[in-house]
């Protein structure tokens, strides 16, 4: 207890980051990610084409070759980023790239009909989308999104590549300084409170969502 | 329904952006590469010493987790051997350290890309390394050492035939033990060597008897069988690898900065100040 007293201030400013690139990529990729869908069922083919080649090398990459791509490869090209900003849009590119899937699924769950009786109705293809559409999609991706967000958790712990202190690396200094497990110990039960977050989160506003089932 | 035509117009405008984005990357990568070629030859071009003068700030690179050359106290603070060094040697220049932590496979990249300015965090000299950076004048010397569990009575380099050995990844001792099959390499278990990212971890792996040895700069040997349980229970076995200098990692056309920092060093070793900093983190 006292050990964890001692190393808790270097712990919580490895939080700090593990937080700042969740949230961020959480905003970020979940707009690109609707985007991205959309754009997959685009009548023009080049579109589609392109959108398929970006998920198939995001989805087919380790997100840490993507990490090292766009701090150090694209700063070899001229276009330099600052550590964190660089986490964060390999981050978002990424995981746009999974939710995109996702959300296509959502997509395609909603009958044809609908779109017809829409038309039928009066309403306007944007209408159509966020007022009949987007509810219902949400209400089916809430699940398979909430999987890729408790991934995006640990995920985060590959920002050490760069450079960036996150919480697992804060632990490993504690660890090869104390020469000691102990660290990893709490880190693990960080990341366990995290996603227990995340999962309750996630339920209550799944059971929100089923009222209009 | 979109129009026949607006689609082929549509479909060539994105063809052409794609053709266009995937011939820029072409062009750059390969001018990048050059780049990197080039900068070794042309080294007086771009020397960074006006600017780190002008902004009295230089960044060093180095792996917080490397005890005790560079590493975190318990408030976070960076320190070590390294850190009181290189802090001492730029104050007495007017220069403050800004020390940035890096992964250390990518080390090389970070100072070659402009991200650091110097690799300072005991730092080896090979033949490997010296092809992408230019060092300093060695400051620090010690060599490979092998570190065994006392009860399995190992107690040169030819007792490990057969049996499991352990280093750190992307190491110099990586590199001298691959170099030099003959002093190791030939008794070791397949001619294989598990590579570990922290020593710690290679530690508990040693304690639970999954390898047999660990190969390990014998600064970092110290710090870490004196912080084990029972430090008594280990023996560190010195065999025939050469003795590692050293140094600090420059990028090559930095002629000036590296000579700056030979002179402070070289002064630091004739009035003490080496030998004062050196008997805070060694002397145990």
């Amino acid at each position: 207890m006292n050990y964890f007293l001692e190393i808790a201030p270097n712990l919580l400013a490895g939080l700090k980051m593990t937080l700042g690139v969740f949230f961020l990529t959480i905003i970020g990729s979940v707009p690109l990610g609707i985007i991205v869908s959309l754009g997959m069922k685009s009548e023009y083919f080049t579109v589609r084409w392109l959108i398929n080649g970006y998920i198939w090398i995001m989805r087919g990459t380790p997100l840490l070759l993507q990490l090292i791509f766009v701090y150090y490869g694209l700063g070899m090209m001229g276009i330099t980023f600052p550590r964190f900003e660089a986490a964060v849009i390999a981050f978002i590119i990424n995981y746009a790239a999974y939710l995109a899937e996702i959300f296509r699924g959502g997509l395609q769950s909603v009958p044809r009909g609908q779109y017809d009786a829409a038309r039928v109705l009066g309403f306007t293809r944007t209408q159509t989308f966020f007022k009949i559409v987007l509810p219902q999609v949400i209400k089916i991706v809430v699940p398979s999104f909430g999987n890729e967000v408790i991934n995006l958790v640990k995920d985060t712990s590959l920002v050490y590549v760069i450079g960036l202190g996150d919480i697992l690396r804060a632990g490993n200094i504690a660890a090869s300084r104390d020469v000691t497990l102990v660290p990893y110990l709490l880190v693990g039960l960080i990341y366990l409170l995290m996603t227990a977050i995340v999962t309750v989160l996630l339920r209550r506003s799944e059971k929100r969502l089923n009222i209009w089932r | 329904m979109v129009s026949m035509k607006k689609k082929i117009i549509v479909n060539s405008i994105v063809g052409l952006i794609v053709i266009g984005i995937f011939g820029w990357l072409a062009i750059s990568l390969n001018s990048g590469t050059k780049n990197t070629s080039q900068n070794a030859q042309k080294s007086t071009k771009t020397d960074d010493w006006q600017r780190i003068k002008r902004d009295k700030q230089i960044t060093i690179g180095l792996d917080d987790t490397f005890v005790p050359m560079g590493f975190r106290d318990k408030n976070g603070k960076i320190i070590g051997f390294d850190v009181d060094l290189a802090n001492a040697a730029f104050k007495s220049m007017g220069i403050t350290v800004k020390w940035q932590p890096i992964d250390w496979s990518m080390k090389e990249t970070e100072l070659n890309t402009g991200n650091i300015d110097a690799i300072w965090n005991g730092y080896t000299k090979t033949a490997a390394r010296a092809k992408q950076v230019a060092f300093s004048d060695t400051y620090h010397q010690a060599t490979q050492v092998l570190v065994t569990l006392k009860k399995n009575n190992i107690n040169q380099f030819s007792d490990m035939q057969g049996k499991v050995l352990g280093d750190q990844t992307a190491s110099s001792g990586d590199e001298t033990f691959n170099e030099h099959p003959k002093v190791l390499k030939q008794y070791v278990k397949d001619q294989k060597v598990i590579g570990y990212d922290t020593f710690d971890k290679a530690f508990t792996d040693l304690n639970a008897g999954r390898i047999d040895g660990l190969l390990i700069d014998e600064d970092y040997a110290r710090y870490y069988v004196a912080h084990q349980a029972n430090p008594k229970n280990y023996t560190v076995t010195v065999g025939g690898f050469a003795v590692d200098q050293t140094a600090v990692g420059f990028r090559k056309s930095d002629v000036k900065l590296r000579q700056a920092v030979n002179d402070t060093l070289t002064k630091f070793k004739k009035d003490g100040r080496m030998t004062q900093i050196e008997k805070k983190w060694f002397s145990n």
